[in-house]
């Protein structure tokens, strides 16, 4: 089944140049890791960024050939770095592997060295929160048990969804892994899932729940937050 | 950049990488830094936050340029995305408290182990022989490190490390019987 649903341009953009904050970063990388057409995207935003970059000042210092020259400062980390004794760099982490419908499920790099909290569960729904400590932008890793379903809610902020694993159907669309859903406050959305389904899920959502009041402050809407 | 300064790029990675030419370092630091600390004075709104990361991107560049692969990019995209790392972790780490370190698994590199090997095939595999690699020597775990985990050529292990080429091939060829005597023994 192939990606339908994309971050659009400028999310990519903002990704490459390292402005998301953590949690829309790691949404990002996990679908790209899914997504070779984003990935390609963004190693071309990577080159004209750094492009760019170089733009800022002149090119000139590469008609200089003498070391001598650079100034006090430059000269004290150069020596600092090339004086440095040579060790070995650490291995890389392995992916994290968590249980998903009875078998092991490795999830996404960008998850590889995020700390989480226990699983919780409430219903079909199950949750382990990410600690980010990014303030109101909350991320979780959500699975939904076959046949579940989130009630109808609207988002204050904004709501991204990226599938990890299986498939969920709204009012608008059936998506699956891979696919990145982007709601906002003129989104009304009930998620159900015949299979079941893994989410990750990033939320900027704290206003909503002192409004809505009646349908949003239960248990499941803060569950889910 | 004109085609030529663009080799030219490639031409001091590859001289860093393999003969660890500290002339051409400083030509790279040199085109570079000046970029980097406006960067991070932007960023990060401290000079020594900005000397911090000018410091550590160049070290970066100084230890791993054996990773970078000039078919994959231009080196100022490299060098770039290093930077671009270094500072997401940390206005992460100002901002939030967290000292955990996410970028290199935001925007993987060239760091991802390489799993083209036989015996490092399986990943599940090589989790284990990264535990057996604990038991060994560290002169012998250094080597295996550099060949099968920094994708370094056995030529360059001898350069960085400092010793002859033979003494590499007689350290792997040591630890790799090691290695599989003990994947036998707990198979
Ligand atoms: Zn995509």
């Amino acid at each position: 089944m192939s990606i339908k649903y994309h971050p659009k341009h400028e999310l990519l953009s903002a990704f490459v140049a390292g402005e998301l904050p953590a949690s829309l970063s790691i949404a990002v990388s996990a679908h790209n890791e899914l997504c070779d057409e984003c990935r390609k995207k963004c190693e071309a935003l990577a080159e004209s960024q750094a492009i760019e970059f170089m733009k800022e000042d002149s090119f000139n210092e590469f008609e200089l050939d003498d070391f001598e020259s650079i100034n006090d400062e430059f000269d004290e980390m150069f020596a600092a770095i090339t004086t440095e004794p040579s060790r070995p760099e650490p291995l890389a982490k392995p992916c994290v592997n968590i249980d998903y419908k009875g078998q092991s499920l490795k999830l996404p790099r960008a998850l590889t060295s995020v700390t989480m909290s226990n699983w919780q569960k409430l219903g079909k729904l199950r949750r382990a929160k990410l600690e980010l400590a990014e303030g109101k932008v909350h991320s979780n890793l959500l699975e939904i048990e076959a046949g579940g379903t989130v009630p109808t809610h609207t988002h204050k902020g904004y709501e991204l969804t990226l599938l990890l694993a299986g498939s969920f159907s709204d009012e608008h669309d059936t998506y699956h892994a891979g696919d990145f859903i982007w709601l906002n406050q003129h989104n009304t959305h009930t998620p159900v899932t015949a299979e079941g389904c893994l989410c990750f899920t990033v939320a900027d959502d704290a206003q909503t729940f002192t409004q809505g009041i009646s349908k949003l402050l239960n248990p499941i809407g803060r569950f889910i937050y | 950049m004109t085609p030529e300064q663009s080799q030219q790029l490639k031409q001091w990675l590859s001289d860093i990488a393999l003969k660890r030419d500290k002339k051409a370092f400083a030509n790279i630091f040199k085109s570079f830094a000046p970029k980097i600390k406006g960067f991070g004075m932007k960023q990060l709104k401290s000079e020594s936050a900005a000397n911090d990361l000018l410091q550590d991107t160049m070290s970066i560049v100084w230890r791993k340029s054996h990773l970078y692969d000039a078919d994959k990019g231009a080196a100022t995209t490299w060098i770039y995305t290093i930077m671009r790392n270094l500072s997401f972790d940390m206005l992460r780490k100002a901002q939030t408290q967290k000292e955990d370190s996410l970028s290199d698994d935001i925007w993987p590199i060239a760091e991802v182990v390489d799993d083209s090997g036989e015996v490092f095939s399986d990943h599940l595999m090589s989790q284990q022989i990264a535990q057996y690699l604990d038991s060994l020597p560290e002169a012998q775990k250094q080597v295996v490190q550099g060949v099968y985990f920094q994708e370094m050529t056995q030529e360059q292990l001898a350069t960085q490390l400092e010793i002859p080429l033979g003494t590499v091939k007689s350290r792997l060829r040591l630890a790799l019987n090691k290695l599989k005597q003990q994947i036998e023994e707990n198979s």
